[in-house]
């Protein structure tokens, strides 16, 4: 690398005084930040009393436009000059109330009103660009501050100050137009007044509107939801349902019906479940997924409150137990899942051909270690019985007590 | 052959039954909304109508109100209830209006045969679904005192019934639960019967608003 550095791109920073202009000139152009402040300020502020003077009439024509160079320079650069890119947790912000330095300038003005009234013109100086000043403030508050979140809040209070005092101006003016015979002046006044009227109300009105369409939209979203969930229900379901009919239990089919039956079922009706990651979902869960697996259909049952037991355990016994039904017998499997305040049961129960369950191989883990071994750890018991007509495999769970007894 | 009535408002159901049952069953009619259904039930008087729980037409009640207006026919014509929705309130409001049973609609033409004779014999016919709403709104499940001492108590089960209720929520036919508990087919069916009249009959709290209020599937 050689030493000469490239200059920083001349950006704006997002975290600024006013607007950056001067943070960004003094990183591009490497001058110390205070001195650009100080010429940029300093020629503008001389602009300002200069200008000042010559229209309270303390001092004839002074230059003061030659010094509003620095001002529109300033204005110039911050209109032309791109901000740095936003990043997610650097919000641009500003530092300077420019609503509420507005707002000062207008009270400025209107205070100074009595000073420049008899100057002759048909209006007197100040109450122009007072008008124009409170107006930028709501403009400001309403475009830039509501985005930042260091005057976001102040957007409101700006917004009735400027209002007051547009109508200040306008009371103000309509008497001075009254007593000097100044239609004209009367006219301006209205004006003010309608301006100063539509900066407290324009806002809210809005607001209301924009309230009122996004309610309308998202009823008429959920209607619509509600529209396409009856008509589904009624052709879909029912299509589905006959297909399973009609090809029979078991057969491949059925199955790919069903488990479309369920996945719509499930978006239909999705939040009206009151079960949460629990027994219940759990094993309506596995049943779900092993009826794409395997041509069984399986039904899920369940009495008291399934839904708020949590066992690892259980439900890991009761997925092997419809694993083995779905995989070995297939068909029609029924699980019946009941919580009372003593215990839990699973029944897991196929209409497969049965098998001798001593005469299972000590190699196969399945019924021994996943069922068996599982409930017997955790303090329960496993039952498989089978037989021609089907299996049955029963799993029974102790319920810690509850301190405080029956409840 | 049991003369049979479909009652549903989509006609490729209605004829898919049709065709499922045509050799067992004598289907005398279909039809498609509660008005047609009420005309066709006091026209036709069929043994069992096969009712779908949704109905479009008559005043919006679906299945139960052509059981409900149909209530003066009651004694000579029996209703069985298909459901595709499996949901509380409908299956039970059903129930509760008169139907004698419910089946869904995904059960095999040979299921039906099967509970249509079951209901046309004055029987009860419940799924494991329909097993399990029993039992949780009867409040068995939830350790209350739910054994009925006396036979006429109609807000709580007997021991016996809730047995049977149970042996079918896990899936076991009616002949299965009687080898089961060692007693004779009728009994199974008796018990059954019995609770479907409670089902029916009671003023448990439990029924009118624990369907509603679970708005389970």
């Amino acid at each position: 690398m050689t030493a000469t550095h490239a200059r920083p791109p001349l950006l704006r920073p997002r975290d600024v005084v006013l607007a950056g202009v001067a943070a960004a000139l003094a990183n591009h152009l490497r001058i110390p930040l205070p001195l650009i402040r100080a010429v940029l300020a300093g020629g503008t502020v001389v602009a300002i009393l200069l200008g000042l003077a010559q229209a309270l009439r303390l001092s004839g024509p002074n230059g003061a436009f030659a010094w509003s160079a620095f001002a529109l320079l300033y204005l110039f650069l911050w209109a032309l000059v791109p901000r740095q890119p936003a990043t997610p947790d650097a919000p641009a912000t500003r530092t300077v109330p420019v609503a509420v330095v507005l707002l000062g300038g207008a009270t400025l003005l209107i205070g100074l009103l009595p000073v420049t009234w008899g100057f002759g013109t048909p209006l007197p100086f100040g109450a122009v660009e007072a008008a124009v000043l409170a107006s930028g403030a709501v403009v400001w508050g309403a475009a830039a501050d509501v985005r930042d979140p260091r005057w976001a809040s102040s957007v409101p209070v700006v917004r009735a100050v400027a209002a007051g005092l547009l109508l200040l101006l306008a009371v103000i003016l309509m008497g001075a137009a009254f007593i000097a015979g100044r239609p004209p002046v009367a006219v301006f006044a209205v004006v003010l007044a309608l301006l100063g009227g539509a900066a407290l109300v324009v806002p809210l009105v809005a607001t209301r509107w924009a309230a009122r369409s996004a309610e309308r939209a998202a009823h008429a979203r959920d209607e619509q939801r509600a529209e396409i969930a009856a008509h589904l229900h009624d052709s879909v379901l029912q299509t589905l349902a006959i297909i399973q009919n009609r090809a029979g239990a078991g057969s491949e089919v059925a199955r790919i019906a069903r488990a479309q039956e369920r996945e719509l079922r499930d978006w239909l009706f999705a939040g009206t479940d009151p079960f949460g990651a629990d027994l219940a979902t759990e094993l309506r869960t596995f049943a779900r997924e092993l009826e794409l697996e395997h041509a069984a259909r399986i039904e899920v049952v369940t009495v008291g409150d399934v839904g708020a037991i949590e066992s690892a355990a259980l439900a890991g016994a009761a997925r092997e137990a419809l694993v083995n039904a779905a995989r070995h017998a297939g068909g029609d499997v029924t699980v019946y899942a009941e919580a009372t305040p003593e215990q839990v049961e699973v029944f897991v129960r196929d209409r497969g051909e049965g098998f001798e369950v001593d005469a299972v191989p000590a190699g196969r883990l399945g019924i021994r270690e996943s069922i068996r071994g599982r409930m017997t750890r955790a303090g329960g018991s496993a039952v498989v019985s089978s037989g021609s007509d089907g299996t049955e495999v029963q799993l029974r769970l102790p319920r810690p007590v509850v301190g405080g007894g029956a409840s | 052959m049991i003369r049979v009535l479909i009652v549903d408002d989509h006609s490729i159901f209605r004829t898919g039954l049709r065709t499922d049952l045509g050799g067992e069953l004598d289907v005398v009619g279909e039809a498609g909304d509660v008005d047609a259904a009420v005309a066709a039930i006091a026209e036709l008087r069929p043994e069992v109508v096969l009712l779908d729980v949704h109905l479009p037409g008559g005043g919006g009640g679906g299945g139960a109100e052509v059981v409900r207006r149909s209530a003066a026919l009651l004694g000579e014509v029996r209703f069985l209830a298909l459901s595709v929705s499996d949901s509380a309130e409908d299956v039970v409001g059903v129930i509760r209006a008169g139907a004698r049973g419910y089946i869904t609609k995904a059960s095999s033409g040979a299921d039906v045969a099967a509970a249509v004779a079951t209901v046309a014999a004055g029987d009860a016919v419940f799924s494991p679904r329909l097993a399990g709403f029993v039992l949780d709104a009867f409040g068995t499940a939830a350790g209350a005192p739910a054994v009925a001492v006396a036979d006429d108590e109609l807000d709580r089960l007997s021991a016996r019934e809730q047995e049977v209720m149970r042996l079918i929520a896990r899936g076991y036919a009616y002949k299965e639960v009687a080898s089961h508990l060692y007693i004779s087919i009728k009994t199974v069916e008796t018990h059954v019967s019995a609770v479907l009249r409670k089902l029916q009959l009671s003023s448990r709290h439990e029924l009118t608003a624990w369907a509603l209020e679970r708005r389970l599937l």
